[in-house]
């Protein structure tokens, strides 16, 4: 692995993302040339389908809308597919600026992690989110802390680099909706390294957070605390998966 | 002590006898799967014995001391109730699952498509005009799993 570059895939979901999505693509393109990229179309209501194809960038579109946790997964699909040796998700809004996608892949390369994650909250620079939403990734960092021992404190970051095994285990086993806490819960138990590094994240360009209002924010924390106890005590058997 | 009137046992039995060629009507048309019919066939005769023999009732009654026989027919209905709710959603759980999946393979089949007739597309251009060198160059952007 280390005589050759790795294949590097960057999926990008992009849900309703018109304003942001080709900016975010063409920044990608002058920051990281040296990474091929898959945006994965959620069955877009607005623009961006229409944006993808005029412009021929690479992209599949989903039939039908799964969220999140089912497009990141086709993302994942793609990259087993074609034989990707790492594997990182970048949002489509404009949040994660590719300057730092080297230092996200660089733990992952070199094999001293198996998913290297963006953290914003290390270094405390830039955009940190409001109080409500810190409040709630610290108390779901410290429940995934007592619950598999990771030290994540970003854990909603889905700014993340995987390597080629853990692509493997997430293209069979990636939780629906709001997926990032439990991907890192079910990495954990699965035996695999997980860890971050700093980054600055911006403002988002365009387009709304998943979670927004408090039924939304209210039904993201119990789903969520809820799933990552239900990860920790039945995801015991690693590799056991229920795909045909 | 369990004193069911004649005619409304009769209404019992017909009902339950009803029910059951409603299942039959149901399976015959495939509007049902066997798979899923079974538990309504079992509530069905449930349904058909206790009519024609009230007395497991009163016997199940004593057994766990429940005051009001009828009171132990409302709570077995709400548990049959109860588990039928439950394996809908299992059952819920699994369509979903497998509509993930033919969704995220449909999208990458039809990526796959696009880039194979792109690259069919942009072979036959070369071929139609051997003589122009450009057109082995003229690779369209977003053919390949491209390089940003």
């Amino acid at each position: 692995m280390h005589n050759k570059q790795p294949k590097i895939l960057i999926i990008i979901p992009c849900y309703n993302e018109e304003e942001s999505i080709e900016a975010v693509i063409e920044r990608l393109g002058t920051v990281f040339p040296q990474g091929d990229y898959l945006v994965v179309n959620d069955c877009s209501t607005d623009k961006s389908g229409a944006i993808l194809s005029q412009k021929g960038y690479t992209h599949i579109t989903l039939p039908v809308n799964l969220g999140i946790g089912g497009g990141v997964q086709s993302g994942y699909l793609y990259a087993v597919e074609n034989g990707y040796d790492i594997t990182v998700q970048m949002d489509g809004d404009g949040q994660h600026n590719p300057k730092y996608l080297a230092d996200v892949i660089a733990p992952v390369a070199n094999g001293t992690l198996d998913m290297c994650i963006g953290s914003r909250f290390i270094t405390k620079e830039g955009f940190q989110s409001g109080v409500m939403r810190r409040f709630g990734i610290r108390f779901l960092s410290g429940l995934i802390r007592l619950l598999s021992g990771a030290k994540v404190k970003d854990v909603t970051s889905g700014f993340r680099a995987c390597n080629r095994e853990l692509t493997a285990y997430y293209a069979q086993n990636y939780a629906q909706d709001y997926p990032e806490p439990e991907a890192i819960i079910s990495a954990v138990a699965g035996g695999y390294r997980v860890g971050e590094v700093p980054v600055v994240m911006d403002e988002r360009l365009g387009g709304v957070s998943s979670i927004s209002g408090v039924i939304k924010g209210a039904y993201f924390m119990v789903k969520v605390s809820l799933s990552l106890i239900v990860h920790r005590l039945l995801l015991t058997q690693k590799g056991k998966d229920s795909s045909c | 002590m369990l004193n069911i009137p004649l005619p409304l046992r009769l209404a019992l039995v017909a009902g339950s006898l009803l029910f059951f060629l409603v299942l039959c009507v149901l399976l015959r048309h495939k509007k049902l799967s066997v798979q899923y019919s079974i538990i309504w066939l079992a509530a069905a005769v449930a349904m058909l014995l206790v009519a024609i023999f009230p007395v497991i009732i009163a016997v199940l009654g004593d057994l766990l001391q429940v005051e009001m026989p009828a009171n132990l027919v409302f709570a077995l209905l709400f548990v049959f109730v109860l588990l039928l709710l439950l394996s809908l959603s299992t059952i819920v759980t699994g369509f979903a699952e497998r509509i993930k999946r033919l969704t995220q393979h449909q999208a990458l089949l039809e990526e796959r498509l696009r880039r194979l007739e792109a690259e069919k597309q942009s072979a036959e251009q070369a071929a139609n005009a051997p003589a122009q060198e450009v057109a082995s160059t003229q690779e369209k952007p977003g053919t390949g799993p491209a390089s940003v």
